[in-house]
């Protein structure tokens, strides 16, 4: 009973005049960067983060309008691969599918709608899913050592790098990069300063959001350079525009089932939205049948993905709060804002700031439901921006990325290493390195050096205390079947698609 | 071909990493892990990752060659210069400076994306540094905006 307790404060929190604001304005702002084709939850909670801290909001009203904003990218994803067939966010891939047939058939109108519903569903569950277990999860963790911690954290590289598909070795070097960027600066514990080059700028460590912007969105910039998507193709809004009673009650165990599927793909560290829309598209075609028209404008397959990706993001929550490891690159982020503050998150988080933790718990539920009504009635609000020209909207987003980089230290060292991450995240994304891997890097590499000379010195230089505990043999034991399983089943498959041919 | 040149990359860097760690040490020490360990290990991971790339290439020769050179080349420079010059020509100038190449490379006329950049300048300098408290710099407007 603790629990509902807690939430009841927590709404005390999300309710209140700021917060609430900030959540409906963070939903607008998801809403429409999700919906731009190359802007993701990433790029948008990387630029609104230096600002919400330049604003000087509180921390928890800083962290709800990031969350908002998250929510309403997975929402505003559906809209461009609906009316355009281009993902508006790499979790809206599999919506284009039957999203765009649907629309083609005039019924763009029915796949905007039934898409937030299901959207809101998918919310739901994985908030609700939160509420149930973040509690024991957080209660269970706060067992957990030093070398347990430094587990778990390799565990969380094993999960991104394994599911990564098809370049886990890529992958594992991007987190490698990360980590080895998170050492540059002072070493608290000895007083060296490492990788400074004796520039004074350095010797404080580089500035989360310098690297974040810098490869999530200058790159970003110069990767759409390539790929030219006009607006003109956009699908007008004809016919009916909300869906009805039958169409829900078609869809409705479709949903639910995708909501969890995606809840628990959330909570799994590393396998995020992408992951678990594509996973359930493929679920419920195959339950589907022959009764199904997956392809050619099936229903289920936009309700499906969309409560997934939706709930999945929520998911990733999870792992951030009650662990302080987080399940997603946009999670990734928002621990990199929190540490703006002076915050860890983590399951002790759950008792010292309970506000921080259930009051935003509460603004998603709050912002679910706002995303719902913004996202029905509004989308064709949405659809005219979609028609904003890149030749404004691209130096816009520059402009507010310096602006973002440049509140936190008022330096030009600070966008000049900006604008040359932005030009090696360029090369590595055209190179096929993934870039999440390597903001989870570096984001935990301090942690994980911390923790890791820690436990050796409990030890005295032992390492054998690694892997002294149950709790650290169990995640080294999930750590390796989660780099070794996912490439094996790969292969098989290969193999068998290589064999069939010459079998039938 | 370039994955290859990946893979030499890091290992070039994890070589350098390597090397200039090689010498950190604490002045006295009270535990038995120092600052040296964990940098030496990411330097052997990444030598060990590049040279696995270097070895096993997976990815083969079209990099970069349908890529727009000219864009980018164009919108790399402008990007660097507005680092470069958003303090002293302050926030609104170095937009409009900005945004008429990085606005032509996306394909909008030198009218457009000029007035597109005096657009932006005001309006988020308004927005930000006016309405919502984010200081920016004036830098040659400063006569005019007032401020540093």
């Amino acid at each position: 009973m603790d629990t509902l307790h807690y939430l009841f404060n927590g709404f005390g929190v999300a309710l209140t005049a700021t917060n609430l604001g900030v959540a409906a304005l963070g939903a607008l702002i998801g809403t429409i960067v999700g919906m731009l084709p190359g802007l993701g939850p990433i790029n948008g909670v990387a630029i609104l983060m230096p600002l919400a801290f330049a604003l000087k909001l509180p921390p928890e009203t800083a962290l709800i309008l990031l969350a908002a904003v998250y929510m309403g990218c997975e929402f505003g994803g559906r809209i461009s691969s609906i009316l355009l067939n281009v993902p508006g966010d790499a979790g809206a891939i599999m919506t284009a599918m039957d999203g765009y047939p649907m629309a083609r058939q005039g019924l763009a109108g029915v796949a905007l709608s039934i898409s937030a519903w299901s959207s809101f569903i998918g919310s739901l569950v994985a908030t609700t899913g939160i509420v149930l277990f973040a509690p024991l999860l957080a209660r269970w963790a706060l067992a957990f050592g030093p070398a347990e911690y430094f587990a778990l954290m390799c565990f969380a590289f094993a999960c991104i790098t394994g599911l990564m598909g098809d370049a886990p070795m890529k992958a594992a070097l991007a987190a490698v990069m990360g980590l080895s960027l998170s050492t540059v600066g002072l070493d608290s514990n000895s007083g060296v300063y490492r990788f400074t080059g004796g520039d004074v700028h350095l010797s404080d460590g580089i500035q989360f959001i310098v690297v974040v912007i810098g490869v999530f969105s200058i790159s970003e910039i110069l990767l759409m350079l390539e790929q030219h998507h006009s607006s003109d193709g956009i699908i007008k809004l004809t016919g009916r525009a909300l869906f009805n009673l039958k169409e829900v009650a078609h869809t409705w165990w479709c949903t639910l089932r995708s909501a969890v599927v995606g809840f628990v793909v959330g909570v799994l560290p590393g396998a995020g939205a992408t992951i678990a829309s594509a996973m359930t598209y493929a679920m419920e075609k195959r339950i589907a049948g022959e009764s199904g028209k997956f392809g050619e404008g099936d229903i289920r397959g936009v309700a499906a993905p969309e409560a997934a990706n939706n709930a999945s993001a929520a998911g990733s929550f999870v792992p951030m709060l009650t662990l302080g490891v987080p399940g997603s690159g946009t999670t990734a982020v928002m621990v990199g804002a929190l540490s703006l503050y002076n915050i860890t998150p983590g399951p002790a988080l759950f008792q010292q700031n309970p506000n921080l933790v259930w009051g935003l718990i509460a603004s998603m539920f709050v912002a679910n439901v706002l995303l719902l009504f913004i996202n029905i009635p509004m989308v064709g609000v949405f659809t005219r921006l979609l028609r904003t020209p890149n030749w404004l909207l691209v130096p816009g987003i520059l402009a507010v990325s310096a602006v973002g980089v440049y509140s936190v230290h008022a330096t030009t060292f600070d966008l000049m290493l900006m604008s040359a991450f932005g030009v090696i995240g360029f090369l590595l994304r055209k190179q096929g390195v993934p870039m999440a891997p390597l903001i989870l890097g570096f984001v935990l590499g301090d942690m994980m050096e911390q923790n890791l000379r820690r436990a050796l010195s409990i030890t005295n230089g032992d390492p054998g205390i690694l892997v002294e505990s149950n709790i650290s043999i169990g995640l080294w034991v999930a750590a390796i079947v989660m780099v070794t399983v996912p490439p094996l089943l790969r292969w098989r498959a290969r193999r068998r698609a290589r064999l069939a041919p010459a079998a039938g | 071909m370039s994955d290859r040149i990946l893979g030499a990359a890091c290992v070039a860097v994890g070589a350098a990493m390597a090397w200039a760690a090689k010498d950190y040490a604490a002045p006295i020490s009270y535990e038995p892990v120092g600052p040296r360990a964990f940098p030496l290990l990411l330097a052997g991971l990444m030598v060990a990752g590049g040279a696995w790339l270097v070895v096993k290439p997976t990815m083969n020769g079209h990099w970069m060659r349908e890529a727009p050179l000219k864009a980018l080349a164009f919108a790399v420079v402008a990007v660097f210069v507005y680092a470069l010059l958003f303090e002293w020509l302050g926030f609104t100038l170095a937009t409009t400076v900005m945004a008429v190449p990085v606005g032509m490379a996306f394909g909008g006329s030198l009218p457009k994306s000029l007035a597109g950049g005096v657009g932006l300048g005001l309006v988020l300098y308004l927005l930000f540094d006016k309405a919502l408290d984010v200081v920016l710099p004036t830098g040659l407007l400063s006569f005019l905006f007032g401020g540093r």
